[in-house]
């Protein structure tokens, strides 16, 4: 998983990286070279704007949108570290006359922001800090079970009313789905935030009370929830959708790069649920 | 009449070649060769599903997506799960038998599943691109909260500000939602994925709204957006195979959504 510096400059396309001696250094620290730092630690390149850029302050986030950005810049962080794409897409590529991506891009450019994702190497992280990050926001750190940050044993609830708990705490509107009897009484609980293949669901399960996911496909994962419900087993299966599960992972980033990273503050800028339904 | 009989009349009255090397139309569970009590035409092959066809009195189901949980109904590494041997022992012991019916059924001309998105969400198809539909402008909230009745959706999710003026829409069913472009309002489809897809919907219009462009995107859910086909489905069947009742029944909406 480790990129080595080399193949690290070539994604990022920058011509050169800065040098070991930060803190002895005259002038300006750039916003490339916390990315060495961050490297360093945890061995990631930019999507958009000028990695020399002298840093101001630093924004984390599961998805840079537009919200996010602009109140980065109000804040001035103009280093926004990114666990999602930010031009629409896996491959963050141009899109050659589209006028929001212009837009986009020209708020960038105004504004002196870089934005870096940070998705396969902070996930790679031990513990696993989007589930870890999610536990925190949920207030659940004392129930973890057996050592494991994507196991909890709750104070028995019933589904409906851990489905309005989640609701409340990760200020969601309409991005929360459920499978599940409402009045199902859960207290084992199991945390696939993010993506999340089948497999993942069929090992955890059945080894719980209720699944919360981030995003799965309603032909995998939903329906082996369903069936596994309609099999008679009192169960429940949660999807916060994907930017919901991952936000407090990015929280977490942010506490671990103030410690990387104490000359400038560093904000934790979640996107929201992008979701909402009519009234 | 046997289940294999029933997919051979299919065959001759598609209108279009077999396409030999599907994967996905094929036999999922159970004999072909067991004489068939009735047809069960659905959204999707769930356990629930299976049970309440049973009830039904019927023994055969015609499903558009997969009875175990991927694209392919892979079953070899299923064995020791306790919910695939619940669901392959409830069919065993009542002769369910089901059969798969996805790609041929959007190759048909004109697409069951599409004619049956397009009559749920009550609207005309006009000339030009065939996903593409106007209507008098209204706000996006309105065109949701229309669809939403309409369809009987339960977790409806929208992006973009509910005060847009929109006036078209580009739509797609399943797992496809059409990309956001500069001539069209909104986008409207089943199920894709939130970020870090081919093209990312969601993001975009978030931004777009940002700028204040009068884009939406409304996700159905990908059982809202092909169970109707499923029903135009049953309707077809009726036209060429009398010997046995059909009836389409819903799996239906998967999930419910806690209030925010």
């Amino acid at each position: 998983m480790e990129l080595s510096r080399r193949s690290f400059a070539r994604l990022a396309g920058t011509a050169a990286l800065a040098g070991p001696h930060l803190r002895g250094q005259q002038g300006p620290i750039t916003a490339q070279q916390i990315i060495d730092r961050i490297q360093k630690s945890s061995p990631g390149g930019t999507e958009g704007g000028d990695p020399t850029t002298a840093l101001t302050g630093i924004a984390t986030t599961a998805m840079a949108t537009m919200d996010v950005l602009s109140r980065a810049a109000k804040d001035r962080a103009n280093f926004i570290v990114t666990l999602e794409p930010t031009f629409f897409g896996r491959l963050d590529t141009a899109i050659a006359g589209d006028p929001v991506y212009a837009a986009k891009q020209e708020f960038i450019q105004k504004n002196g922001l870089v934005i870096w994702r940070f998705n396969e190497h902070w996930r790679a992280r031990q513990p696993d800090p989007l589930a870890t990050g999610l536990a925190q926001t949920l207030g659940w750190t004392k129930y973890e079970a057996g050592d494991d940050p994507t196991r909890y044993d709750l104070p028995a609830m019933t589904l409906g009313a851990l489905a309005g708990d989640l609701a409340k705490r990760l200020h969601a509107r309409a991005g929360i789905r459920v499978v599940g009897d409402p009045q199902t009484t859960v207290r084992r609980v199991g945390l696939l935030p993010g993506s999340s293949p089948l497999a993942a669901t069929m090992k955890m399960l059945p080894e719980c009370d209720v699944v919360i996911a981030g995003e799965t496909r309603e032909w995998e994962s939903v329906e082996y929830a369903q069936d596994t419900v309609a099999s008679g087993q009192k169960k429940g299966f949660v999807m916060l959708g994907r930017v919901l599960s991952e936000e407090p992972g990015m929280k977490l980033c942010a506490d671990w790069l103030k410690t990387l990273v104490p000359e400038f503050p560093v904000h934790w800028m979640p996107a929201g649920d992008p979701y909402w339904r009519p009234a | 009449m046997t289940a294999n009989q029933v997919v051979e009349r299919i065959q001759e009255n598609l209108g279009i070649p077999w396409n030999e090397k599907t994967y996905r139309d094929t036999f999922k569970v159970g004999d072909p060769n067991t004489e068939v009590t009735g047809i069960a035409t659905t959204f999707m092959a769930t356990l629930d599903l299976i049970q309440r066809a049973h009830a039904a009195g019927m023994n055969f189901v015609i499903t558009h997506e997969p009875t175990f949980w991927s694209d392919r109904d892979t079953v070899n590494e299923l064995a020791d799960d306790s919910i695939y041997k619940f669901k392959v022992d409830f069919c065993a012991r009542h002769s369910i038998v089901v059969w798969r019916f996805h790609d041929h059924i959007h190759a048909h001309i004109p697409d069951l599943i599409w004619v049956g998105l397009a009559r749920a969400l009550g609207w005309q198809q006009t000339a030009g691109s065939r996903n593409r539909f106007t209507f008098p402008a209204t706000t996006l909230t309105a065109l949701a909260a229309e669809i939403e009745r309409r369809m009987n959706i339960r977790a409806l999710r929208v992006v973009g500000d509910p005060q847009a003026k929109v006036s078209s829409a580009a739509v797609g069913m399943g797992y496809s939602i059409p990309r956001v472009s500069p001539d069209v309002d909104v986008v409207i489809g089943g199920e894709q994925p939130e970020a870090g897809g081919q093209f990312d919907d969601t993001e975009y219009v978030l931004d777009a709204a940002f700028f204040g462009r009068n884009k939406g995107q409304i996700i159905l859910g990908h059982a809202i957006s092909e169970e109707p086909g499923m029903e135009d489905c049953a309707h077809w069947l009726r036209t060429f195979v009398t010997e046995v009742p059909i009836q389409f029944i819903r799996s239906g909406e998967p999930f419910w959504s806690p209030k925010a």
